[in-house]
């Protein structure tokens, strides 16, 4: 549904400046009904993309295909089938909620009693607010009618960015919900960016991007496999006393969370005959036990190289084999192991 | 059928904007009555210009007033574009699918329709003065009225268009929008000033915006329609509305392009 290929763009920035590309020869397909996340550190070019995919700006290079129609060549075909919302606010803060989508219903065409209002309106907390001038609304207020009133036309295609920043975490699940149930109704396509992975665990297709080229596009799974390395998280009834035999007895350093023992880094084909191995020997003193992947925010972590103040992998080494960066290892200081 | 609608969504929230801002309908409409005031008052007393005799300064100023009120109008509606892209309105009207046209239309016609509502009660003082108009006169100043506002908010469009604050297009608007009302014979008739200046003001498009407007006070709307001088200058002024029109939209369908790499 989307096809992106070779896109670059580079901002015609101040003449002192020497000009950075913000996108570098990214590629990327969205298939049709596709919810397609995607993330990147501040500044990774994410809303450029989407500048470029709503044809406000035309880029250096490459070439953008929306539900067949070439981008730069029929706009008109392309914005009749997308509808956007972007990171800044989009409304018109001297009109009234109601007003508002009565507007945005009308640029596309359709009339101000559309049927979808109701539906749009359904998982904010607008409806009782049709009346309220947009600039009384509080900020996440505001942001939900940015979201109500790209449902209202129906698109095809959504491109979102940031949408739910400022959301409290009801709304954002509300939004998130009724957004999936709608795109899966109506096989509607998806491309949203975020920087909560919480929100990218519910798409299709994960797309991780750095200084203007992607780094990973798989599903979320896949993502979180591809680290190699999950966590053993044993509850015990007696936490000290387990850690202490585990060491004595197996060798290991579980690190101490509340009441739970943790061993990270462990390779995926061992950690289960290591949960066997501790679930033999110690059933009696462990009240659960389970294995758990690595998070998304962990791979987003170690591919973008960003918080740990780390660079990212290099390209010779592809950069889902390089090595693990677990949470905790930053926490307890202990030396980064890397293993291919 | 989406077009026509979009273009009158799109006006009327202009006009909707406008009445919510009760300062901008205070200043818009104050603003003009004042300088009609106190420059016709000044002025009537010295300002016997030759040929002109019966015709006191207040009156030769009227038709001048109203130019202005429509010009000033234009200039704050003009704001309006530059206050659209920073608040980010902008963005929902450029990705929506309206062909360019109606998007410079909707804004331009919302303005001139606000104008328009202001010159209208300006109006209402005419008969105060002694300038009557028919119902034929009213009908036809009206839209003259209403082409002269399209020009007006068309061109102040096409300049707030690449502005980045307000802040530069008061500058632009000093410098451009303003001499081409005091050029246009609004403060001093035209017939005796030097010619050079009154080369200029005679290709000054507004020049002829404020002939068309005086005429209709003085002379019936039938026998205007016939008249060479008033159909000239009726054509200039259609000229000046359409090119600037076309500008706007050639303009706005430029887009911000990468360097490439
Ligand atoms: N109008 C502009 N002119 C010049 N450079 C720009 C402009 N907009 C963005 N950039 C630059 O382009 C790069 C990418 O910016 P972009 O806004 O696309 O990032 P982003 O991924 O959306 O970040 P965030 O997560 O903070 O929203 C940045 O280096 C930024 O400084
Ligand atoms: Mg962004």
């Amino acid at each position: 549904m989307i096809k992106i290929r070779r896109l670059t763009h580079v901002y015609p920035g101040a003449r002192r400046q020497t000009p950075r590309p913000a996108l570098l020869h990214f590629n990327l397909h969205v298939e049709e009904g596709e919810f397609c996340v995607l993330s990147g550190p501040n500044g990774s070019g994410k809303s450029t993309l989407f500048h470029v995919l709503c044809g406000m700006l035309l880029p250096s290079a490459g070439s953008v295909t929306i539900g067949g129609y070439d981008l730069f060549r029929v706009p008109r075909m392309v914005r009749r089938i997308t509808g956007v919302v972007f990171q800044s606010p989009a409304v018109d803060k001297y009109l009234s909620v109601g007003e508002n989508m009565a507007l945005y219903a009308a640029l596309y065409g359709r009339s101000s009693k559309a049927v979808g209002l109701a539906e749009a309106l359904e998982w904010t907390d607008l409806k009782n607010r049709l009346h309220q001038r947009v600039n009384t609304l509080s900020g996440g207020l505001a942001r939900q009618l940015e979201l109500a009133k790209c449902l209202l036309t129906r698109p095809k295609v959504l491109l979102l960015d940031e949408p739910t920043s400022g959301l409290d975490p009801a709304s954002r699940r509300n939004f998130l919900e009724m957004l999936k149930s709608i795109q899966r109704k109506r096989a509607m396509t998806v491309l949203m960016t975020t920087h909560i992975f919480a929100e990218a665990e519910e798409a299709h297709r994960v797309v991780i991007m750095k200084d203007g080229q992607l780094l990973a596009c798989d599903t979320p799974s896949h993502l979180r496999s591809s680290m190699g390395r999950e966590m053993v998280v044993v509850v015990p009834s007696n936490p000290e006393a387990l850690a202490l035999a585990l060491k004595q007895d197996m060798d290991l350093n579980p690190l101490r969370f509340g009441d739970e023992l943790r061993l990270e880094n462990v390779g995926t084909t061992e950690s289960l005959s290591l949960l066997e191995t501790i679930l033999s020997r110690y059933r009696s003193q462990i009240h659960s036990v389970a294995i758990k992947q690595a998070a998304l925010e962990d791979v987003f972590i170690h591919l973008t190289g960003h918080s740990a103040g780390i660079h990212p992998p290099h390209s010779d080494s592809g950069p889902l084999e390089s090595g693990f960066l677990g949470k905790g290892n930053e926490e307890s200081g202990r030396p980064v192991e890397t293993e291919q | 059928m989406i077009t026509v609608h979009a273009t009158a969504a799109l006006a009327q929230r202009e006009f909707t904007r406008f009445v919510r801002q009760p300062q901008r309908v205070i200043g818009s409409i104050g603003q003009p009555i004042l300088f009609w005031l106190f420059l016709g008052t000044g002025f009537t007393g010295s300002f016997r210009p030759p040929g002109m005799e019966g015709i006191s300064y207040i009156e030769f100023f009227y038709p001048g007033v109203l130019l202005m009120l429509l010009l000033f109008a234009s200039i704050f509606s003009s704001i309006t574009v530059i206050e659209d892209r920073d608040q980010g309105f902008l963005q929902s009207v450029l990705v929506a699918p309206i062909s360019r046209l109606v998007i410079v239309f909707g804004k331009i016609l919302g303005g001139a329709l606000i104008a328009l509502t202001q010159a209208m009660l300006f109006l209402l003082l005419a008969p105060f003065i002694g300038l009557v108009l028919s119902p034929a006169g009213t009908a036809l100043e009206l839209i003259l009225l209403l082409l002269t506002a399209l020009g007006f908010t068309a061109l102040g469009f096409l300049c707030a268009w690449s502005m980045k604050s307000t802040a530069g297009f008061h500058a632009i608007m000093m410098v451009i929008l303003m001499p081409l009302w005091l050029l246009s014979g609004a403060l001093f008739p035209i017939q005796h000033v030097p010619p050079l200046l009154r080369l200029v003001m005679e290709t000054n498009p507004v020049t002829h915006a404020l002939v068309i407007l005086r005429l209709p006070f003085y002379h019936a709307a039938e026998q205007l329609l016939s008249d060479k001088d008033f159909l000239v200058s009726l054509f200039i002024v259609v000229i000046w509305v359409m090119a600037s029109i076309w500008l706007s939209v050639l303009r706005i369908e430029k887009r911000e392009k990468g360097i490439s790499y």
